[in-house]
C-alpha cells in the first residue's frame, strides 16, 4: 500500500468514526417565541429531560434545539409536550446529526 | 353587576399592568412594583400552563399622603387564551383575588375582592397591554387600570440583555385625581426582569420580576 492508499483509507476511517460519534439533536421550530424572560421555561423544562446533553434556544429563528446525551434517545412527544407546558406551539419538530453548539453555528453563520 | 363591568372596560380603556403575571408549569414567580405611594409584592406558583395561585400585598398612598391602604390576598390568575403566532404572541388574563383591606380613616380590616382582566400583545420588537383590577371593600372603591406600550431598541440573542423603552400610564379611583405618567427603561434577560423609570410626578418608580 503507497503513501496516497494509506492517507485516503486514514481518511476514510476518520470520516466514519466522526459520523458514528455524530451527535443527535431534536430541532423544533416554535411559534409565540418573543421574549426570553417568558421563553426560559422552554429552556428550563427541556433540560431536566434525562436524555438532555444541551439546549439551544434561538429567538430570532424560532428554532429550539435538544441535543441527546451519548447514546440516548430524545423522546419527541415529550420534547412537545414540555415546550407546550412551557406556553408554547410546536409547528415542526425534526431529528437532525448536529449538537446543540453546531445548530447555534449554523444559525448565526445563516444571519 | 352592570356597574362593575363598566369599571373594568373603562379601566381598560384607561389604562395595564406587567408582563406575562405567571411563569411556566411548576415554576415560582416573584414579582415587585416600587414606588412612592404604591408598593405591591407577590409570589406565585403555576400548577398548569395556565393556572397560577398566590399571595400578594399591596401598600397604596393618595397623592397628598393623607389616604393609606394595605391589601392582603390570596390569588389566582387564569391564562383564559393564549395566541402563538410565528412572529407575535397575545394573551387574555383573568385574575381573582380575595384577602383583607386595612387603612387610614376606618377601623379593623375589611374583606376585600380583587377581580382583573389584563390583555397583552408582544413582538420581539413592540408591547402592548391594558389591565383592570377591581380593589373593592364595603365602603372602599379603589379600582386600578393601566395601559402600556413599548418598544425595545433592537433584538438580541436568547442570552443577551434586551433594553425596551416602556410608556405606562395608569390610574387609581379614590386615591389619587391624576393619571401617574410613567416611562421605563425595561431590561430582559431570560432570567430577569427590571423596569426603571420615575413618573409625571418626578417619582422614582421600579419593577422586578423573576422566575425560579
Amino acid at each position: 500500500m503507497n503513501c496516497m492508499s494509506r492517507s485516503l483509507l486514514a481518511l476514510t476511517l476518520a470520516a466514519m468514526a466522526a459520523s458514528s460519534f455524530a451527535a443527535t439533536s431534536v430541532k423544533a421550530t416554535v411559534n409565540g417565541m418573543v421574549c426570553a424572560f417568558c421563553a426560559q421555561g422552554i429552556e428550563k423544562r427541556l433540560s431536566k429531560l434525562p436524555a438532555t446533553q444541551a439546549v439551544y434556544v434561538d429567538l430570532k429563528q424560532k428554532v429550539v434545539a435538544v441535543e441527546a446525551k451519548d447514546g440516548q434517545t430524545l423522546d419527541a412527544k415529550a420534547i412537545t409536550a414540555e415546550i407546550i407546558d412551557a406556553g408554547y406551539d410546536v409547528i415542526k419538530l425534526e431529528t437532525v446529526q448536529q449538537s446543540a453548539a453546531e445548530i447555534k453555528a449554523d444559525m448565526k453563520g445563516g444571519k | 353587576m352592570k356597574r362593575s363591568a363598566v369599571s373594568i372596560t373603562l379601566a381598560l380603556c384607561l389604562g395595564a399592568a406587567h408582563a406575562a403575571p405567571m411563569g411556566f408549569k411548576d415554576s415560582v414567580m416573584t414579582m415587585g412594583d416600587f414606588s412612592q405611594n404604591w408598593r405591591e409584592s407577590w409570589v406565585n406558583y403555576a400548577f398548569t400552563a395556565r393556572d397560577a395561585v398566590g399571595l400578594g400585598g399591596i401598600d397604596m398612598r393618595s397623592d397628598d399622603k393623607s389616604k393609606s391602604r394595605t391589601l392582603v390576598e390570596l390569588n389566582y390568575t387564569r391564562l383564559l387564551q393564549r395566541w402563538n403566532l410565528e412572529h407575535a404572541q397575545a394573551n387574555v388574563w383573568l385574575f381573582a383575588g380575595v384577602g383583607t383591606i386595612q387603612g387610614s380613616g376606618f377601623s379593623g380590616s375589611r374583606l376585600a375582592y380583587t377581580p382583573g382582566l389584563q390583555v397583552d400583545f408582544e413582538t420581539t420588537r413592540v408591547y402592548v397591554a391594558a389591565s383592570a383590577r377591581l380593589y373593592r371593600a364595603n365602603g372602599l372603591n379603589h379600582d386600578f387600570g393601566s395601559v402600556r406600550v413599548g418598544f425595545s431598541f433592537y433584538e438580541v440573542d436568547y442570552d443577551q440583555t434586551q433594553p425596551w423603552l416602556v410608556l405606562e400610564a395608569r390610574r387609581v379611583r379614590g386615591l389619587s385625581d391624576k393619571t401617574e405618567i410613567t416611562p421605563m427603561l425595561r431590561l430582559i434577560h431570560n432570567r430577569y426582569f427590571v423596569e426603571l423609570g420615575v413618573n409625571n410626578s418626578r417619582q422614582a418608580r421600579a419593577n422586578f420580576m423573576y422566575v425560579f
